[in-house]
Parts: structure tokens; sequence; C-alpha cells
């Protein structure tokens, strides 16, 4: 009986159709999954959004923001905080074709984003950061080309910072991708590899910068609900080594994810839906070596 | 009298300085401190371990519970109204 059974024959590699390949991620963003399950914004005090549509397209958005805030200091072992209160008023144009995102905050600093779909395929992104503080000012401009299976972008900053990348995908599931950067003012400039395999079960990536920097990170999705991530930085210039492991649980009433590295820092990050577009967050970070203990509370009103 | 004293006086005092008597007061002393920074460490080592599982462990634990009575709650009202999902006993 058993010989009548065919033997299971193993599947057919499927024919990789090399000449239609899906386009690729667009190179700053590889990251994108690791980025999102290990680097939740832990914050502490308390903070309050609001976030009001005017119509379809406009909207207005308020924050108020209270709590201690790390000020830099000399020596690495201390933390030194002083407490800060600050209002962010914002207001979006979001549109299929242009968006334009502006924010103020009350010690004077302003944001601009644009992004801006020149043509089908050509994209135009801008980014300024004004402050009352000299030569902490910053604009940025981007061009984006996304090909069939490839996306260039080119950079434009101040300070004559020059940037270009390229990212392709090779077969269905491999993409790699190079960028050159120069920074004409701090004299410098550099080069950069980077690579990322991705399944729909799993994301890995990696890259390697000529300023000494190696990062790799994987991420593997359990389920709907659940991913783990990992990553592992190094620097070969300051010989830093870190590694963090995190979970990211995606379930109908909250978000949480939770994360340690081996700084021994660990911080978990919560989003509880309390009603329709009534969000409560808590957030906190637990640096034992550093004796650094953030814990945070907000809330977010609308979408 | 003079000459018992002292010979319990030399007696004593040659127990007190014998190298035996040292080493074990000095080994007493060794196990003592040894104790002691092991009792600090661990307790340092569970103060650790206990916020740690506090931050990390516990939310998860928690939201995990909510989840499964949220689905258990939904699965009651689905048998209660009888929505087609239920299959028919035959």
């Amino acid at each position: 009986m058993a010989s009548l059974v065919p033997p299971p024959t193993p599947k057919p590699a499927e024919k990789v159709d090399y000449m239609n390949l899906p386009c690729p991620i667009p190179y700053e963003e590889i990251h994108r999954e690791a980025l999102m399950s290990l680097k939740p914004e832990v914050f502490e005090g308390f903070r309050f959004d609001f976030n009001k549509g005017l119509n379809q397209n406009f909207s207005l958005s308020h924050s108020v923001f209270m709590g201690p805030t790390e000020v830099p200091s000399q020596s690495n072992d201390t933390v030194i905080k002083v407490p800060t209160s600050h209002y962010e008023f914002g207001a979006n144009f979001i549109d299929p074709k242009l968006m334009l995102i502006g924010r103020v905050l009350t010690d004077g600093r302003v944001n601009a984003r644009l992004k801006c779909d020149l043509s089908e395929n050509l994209t135009l992104k801008g980014n300024a950061q004004l402050t009352r503080e000299p030569h902490m000012s910053h604009g940025m401009a981007t061009f984006d080309y996304k090909g069939r299976d490839f996306r260039s972008q080119f950079q434009l900053g101040n300070g004559t910072l020059l940037g270009a990348s390229y990212i392709q995908s090779l077969t269905p599931h491999l993409s790699m991708g190079g960028e050159v950067f120069w920074a004409g003012q701090a004299r410098k400039s550099g080069v950069g590899y980077a690579a990322r395999y991705n399944t729909d079960k799993m994301v890995a990536t990696a890259q390697v910068a000529s300023t000494g920097m190696v990062a790799l990170s994987y991420v593997q999705k359990l389920s709907e609900k659940v991913s783990l991530a990992t990553d592992f930085m190094y620097n070969y210039m300051s010989r830093d080594v870190t590694a963090s492991f995190g979970y990211d649980y995606i379930l109908r009433q909250c978000r949480l994810r939770g994360k340690i590295d081996s700084n021994g820092c660990a911080s978990a990050f919560l989003e509880e839906r309390l009603n329709m577009g009534l969000n409560f967050i808590l957030s906190a970070e637990l640096d034992h070596m550093k004796k650094d203990y953030k814990f945070g509370f907000g809330l977010t009103v609308g979408e | 009298m003079a000459a018992n004293k002292s010979i319990i006086s030399r007696v004593s005092s040659s127990v007190s300085d014998s190298p035996i008597v040292y080493r074990g007061k000095k080994a007493a002393a060794d196990t003592g401190f040894v104790v002691k920074k092991l009792l600090l460490s661990t307790g340092k080592a569970a103060w650790i371990a206990s916020t740690l599982f506090l931050v990390l462990a516990v939310p998860l634990i928690i939201e995990m519970d909510r989840e499964q009575q949220l689905n258990e709650l939904e699965l009651q009202q689905a048998s209660l109204l009888g929505t087609p999902t239920v299959s028919a006993p035959k």
C-alpha cells in the first residue's frame, strides 16, 4: 500500500523571474523593523498629545511635556537632569502627493518637513530644523528615485553635506546597497554597505560603514501579534559593543515593547488603548549601571 | 601559687599563640568576610533581577491575561448568540 503512495516529491524550486523583482525599501530604512521593536521613544515625566483633524487633509496637533530632561555632562557615570516643560504646536497637511509637517516648540525650536512627489518615481523630501543656538540649525533636501527593483537617493544638506545611496533587489528576498557621503565642514567622508534579507517570517540586516560602525539586526515574527528582535552594534573606532534583545507584542487592546541590552539597561513601553482615539502610555527604563531610572506616563487623544 | 599561675598563663599563652589557633581564627575571619560579600552580592543580584522582572515581565503577563479574558468573553458571546461559526450538533 505504502508503495502506491507516491513519495513526497520535493517542491519544484520556484522559478525566479529576475526581471520582475520587488522594489527594495529605502536604504536608510533597512533597519526599520528592528528599530520599531527595539527603540521605543522612552521618556521621563508626563506627556499629553492631542491631534485634531480639521478636514480630510489638514490637522493640528498640540502636545505638552513636563519632566526632567538629561543634560550632557563631562563624566560618563553621573546623569544630570533639569526639570523642563514645553508645549509643542504642530500643523500637518497630508495629501497623497504632498505632505507638509510643521512643529513649533515654546523654547524656540522649529521643525519643518516636506515630502513631495515630483513625478511618479521621483520624490523630494526636505527637513529643516531651526534653533536659537547658533550653528545648531540645519536643513536637508533629499531626492529619491524609485525604480522598478532599485531605489537611489541623493542628499544635500547644509555644512556642505553630500550623500548618495543606492539599493538593489538581487533576489525576491535579498537586497543590497551602498552609500557614500561627504561632510565638507567637518572634513569627513565615508562609504557604507548594507544587505537585507527578508521573508514574511523574518528580517535580517547587516550594515557596515567606513566610520567603523557595524550593525547587525534580526527580527523574527513568531505570529501576527508577536515578534522578537535582536541587534548587535559594534564600533571599531571607539570599541563599543552593544547587543540588545527585545519583544514586541501587538495585542487588541495594547502594544507592549520590552528590551534589554548588554549594558544592563532594560526598558518597557506600553501603549494601552482605553477607548477609540484615547491611548494611555506607560514608559519605563532602568539602568542599574548608571543608577538612572526613568518612568513616564502619558495620554494621546486623537488618532 | 605564683608558679601555678605562671604555668596556667604560660599554657594559655602558648595555646593562644599556637599556629593552629592563629590559622583557625584567620580562616573564621576569611569565611565571615566571604559570606558577607556573597550575601551582599546575592542581595544585589536579587534586587536587579526582581526589578528587571517587574519592568519586563509583569506588564506582559497582565496584558496576556487580559487578552485571554477578552478572547474567552468573545467566544462565550459567540456561543450564546449562536453565530454560524459554531458547528451544529449531530
